[in-house]
């Protein structure tokens, strides 16, 4: 089906792709975002050294997560005409390698500026235990043209 | 092409090399730009990142079906910031202290960023506080392209390393 504007409504769900986290998966997400903070690289780099913070071995990037829930989002909006604005993300549980995760979004309301028109999306992102691992709160936008007439290069 | 930039290739991976050289939270001032980098984004390193994150859409990935798509050329990820933001800051800035972390941010997208564009970074800190004993930054970063238009801007809260 094709998403529209139009035909969307409050409550639409959209599924993200799950992702099999790993050390590997890790290290990659360490090369491809230059993040090497130790957090990812090394186990023993927090212990008793981080006052009220120890998560008992590496832990996903945060910006891991952001990059899922962004992925879900183009694929969502791309082929429906449509642009990703913004993305609010908390984490709220450490992600650690063994873990599958996966991002949906929830359409929570619509809005129609002066301009154009706007999609407010719930998003979370889930373990293999259902436990909520990140929150946030998307916004595409419906341009009323299309995107070639307010993207020129 | 631009492979063999020296700010690029000499991108130091180990981020205890100069930590004692970085500012503490207590020496963060509130307001005050970031020294940043200028980075060439290649084709290569969108690439890579599409990998982590497991992207396979054409836009980012495949030239002639990104060249009749809605943009006109390959374009990167919208979130490719979190690469340009490592990228962008030099080896001695707090932002890349061991153990920094990154508590929430919130991003908003204007144009996307390309392979070839020589992205800047306009950063600083914009407020810091103490909460539940933890010390927290409030971050400010705004990616521009060589001809000056805003790429994305963003928020985010990271807790300091003590």
């Amino acid at each position: 089906m094709t998403t529209s504007f139009d035909t969307l409504s409050a409550g639409d769900v959209i599924d993200g792709p799950k992702f099999a986290v790993s050390r590997e998966s890790i290290r990659l997400f360490c090369d491809a975002s230059l993040d090497y903070n130790p957090l990812h690289l090394d186990d023993d780099y927090m212990k008793g050294n981080f006052g009220k913070t120890n998560f008992g071995g590496i832990i996903m990037h945060g910006m891991a997560n952001f990059g899922l829930i962004s992925r879900m989002l183009t694929d969502w909006a791309y082929p429906a005409g449509a642009i990703h604005r913004r993305l609010e993300t908390r984490w709220l549980t450490p992600v650690r390698p063994g873990d599958t995760i996966q991002p949906t979004g929830v359409i929570k309301s619509k809005q129609t500026t002066a301009k154009s028109r706007w999609v407010l999306i719930d998003v979370t992102v889930r373990n293999q235990h259902d436990e909520r691992v990140a929150t946030g709160e998307a916004m595409v936008e419906f341009p009323q043209g299309k995107i070639r007439d307010i993207t020129p290069d | 092409m631009d492979k063999a930039l020296p700010a690029q290739a000499a991108f130091e991976t180990d981020f205890w090399k100069d930590a004692s050289l970085r500012k503490l939270w207590d020496d963060i001032v509130p307001g005050e730009a970031r020294k940043t980098l200028p980075y060439t984004l290649t084709q290569e390193a969108i690439a890579l990142y599409c990998k982590a994150v497991g992207e396979t859409n054409p836009l980012y990935l495949d030239e002639a079906a990104a060249k009749a798509g809605p943009f006109g050329g390959l374009i990167a990820p919208p979130s490719i910031h979190i690469l340009l933001m490592f990228a962008c800051t030099p080896a001695d800035d707090w932002m890349r202290s061991p153990g920094t972390i990154n508590a929430g941010q919130s991003w908003s997208y204007n144009l996307p960023a390309r392979p070839g564009d020589t992205i800047t970074l306009q950063a600083r800190a914009l407020d810091k506080f103490i909460k539940r004993e933890r010390l927290f930054v409030v971050h400010d970063n705004v990616f521009f392209n060589q001809r000056g238009e805003v790429i994305c801007s963003g928020r985010g809260h990271t807790i300091r390393p003590l």
